[in-house]
């Protein structure tokens, strides 16, 4: 079983980062940038990925081992008992958490479906408040660090975006919160909010309005997921140990 | 010498539940009392073992690692004494339940 390495390895001085969507995108870059930070990443997805996809790959040749878990993270019982398996077996402390699971489902509010507005909020919002009261609670000895993936939607609101942006404007609010609540036990809880970034979840955006966005952008261009996954290292380790509760815009100036 | 009926093993299956109960919290918390001294009847925050809300994360978190019971703020009753925790884990967790 996958989950064996890692507990095979108990004896490892590497601090460890559990990333959630840690299977494509910024996740996977997240993974990356923390491996070669010196950390051992636990991914969970949806998919669970696998010992031999491309984010172990990626996170072994940065020196990192890499432990897969299948999470939905809008599933209380998945969370949970991903969670206790990651904590009884791996015996090691957990260091960051970061939060990338996340999707987009896109219409008009005006004849967007209760499930389809609900869909989004579960994955985005529940499932990130889900990860973070078990997270807080595996690093409530020792401190540590939670960053979550906030978007500039949540910042100024998209058209076509309702329940996305009302996600993410609520990952803001719960970055601020929970900063608050846990700043006493040493946890340290910051978003970055990336603009338009090259991932499967923008691929999926009309090529049309893909093209219109760049425009707007300051930079002339979308951001790269390694250009994200910076600023998340940045929050999720000590270099950032005076910093919590604030939200990163990684976005090529759009808010500016 | 007492025979050892159902009830019996029952009896001490509890008794041991709560003392280890008892021993995790106190233990976990770091309180300068001694787990066998604690009313088992006694509440856990107040004028108990006056408890703060740091250690209600203590005592919810001992409770997942120690004996994988999940605690969430709809059974705050459970804060009440140890019995009540432990009534609580019995019917949660059917492994504990010695019947
Ligand atoms: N890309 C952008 O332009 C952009 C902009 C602003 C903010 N963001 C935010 O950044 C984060 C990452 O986005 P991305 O672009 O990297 O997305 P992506 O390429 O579509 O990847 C999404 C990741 O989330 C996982 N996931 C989705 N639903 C899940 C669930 N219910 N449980 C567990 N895992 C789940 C996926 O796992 P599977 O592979 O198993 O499906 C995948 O690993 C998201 O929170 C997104 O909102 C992205």
């Amino acid at each position: 079983m996958v989950e064996e390495k890692i507990v095979a390895d108990q004896s490892s001085a590497r601090p460890v980062a559990l990333i959630t969507g840690a299977s494509r995108g910024i996740g996977q870059s997240s993974a990356v940038a923390m491996a070669e930070a010196g950390f051992d990443i636990v991914g969970f997805s949806q998919s669970g990925d696998s010992g031999n996809s491309e984010t172990c790959r990626l996170v072994n040749l940065a020196g990192g081992a890499y432990v897969t878990h299948k999470v939905n993270v809008a599933v209380e019982s998945d969370v949970r008992s991903a969670f206790r398996s990651l904590l009884t077996a791996n015996g090691r402390r957990l260091h960051a958490v970061v939060v990338s699971a996340g999707i987009t489902s896109d219409g008009l509010a005006a004849t967007m479906s209760a499930d389809r507005f609900d869909s989004v909020i579960a994955v985005n919002l529940r499932g990130t408040f889900l990860v973070c009261r078990e997270a807080i609670k595996a690093m409530r000895k020792t401190g540590g660090a939670i960053v979550l993936l906030s978007s500039t939607s949540g910042v100024s609101g998209q058209a076509g975006q309702v329940n996305y942006s009302a996600s993410k404007g609520g990952v803001n609010a719960m970055t601020q919160a929970l900063a608050k609540e846990v700043a006493g036990l040493g946890i340290r809880v910051n978003a970055v909010a990336p603009g338009f970034t090259e991932t499967d979840m923008f691929r999926r955006m009309d090529v049309k309005a893909r093209n219109g966005l760049i425009q707007h952008i300051p930079l002339q261009r979308v951001a790269k997921p390694e250009e994200v996954a910076r600023a998340v290292r940045f929050l999720a380790t000590e270099e950032s140990s005076y910093i919590t509760g604030q939200i990163l815009p990684v976005d090529g100036g759009l808010t500016a | 010498m007492v025979q050892r009926t159902a009830q019996y093993e029952r009896a001490v299956h509890r008794y041991e539940l709560n003392a280890a109960v008892r021993r995790s919290i106190i233990g976990g918390l770091d309180l300068p009392v001694d787990p066998d001294l604690v009313d088992d009847d006694q509440p856990l925050f107040g004028r108990g073992l006056e408890l703060d809300s740091l250690d209600t994360l203590e005592i919810v978190s001992l409770m997942e690692e120690d004996f994988g019971v999940y605690i969430t703020d709809e059974q705050r009753f459970v804060f009440g004494s140890v019995n009540k925790l432990v009534d609580f884990a019995e019917a949660s967790q059917p492994a504990l339940d010695g019947a």
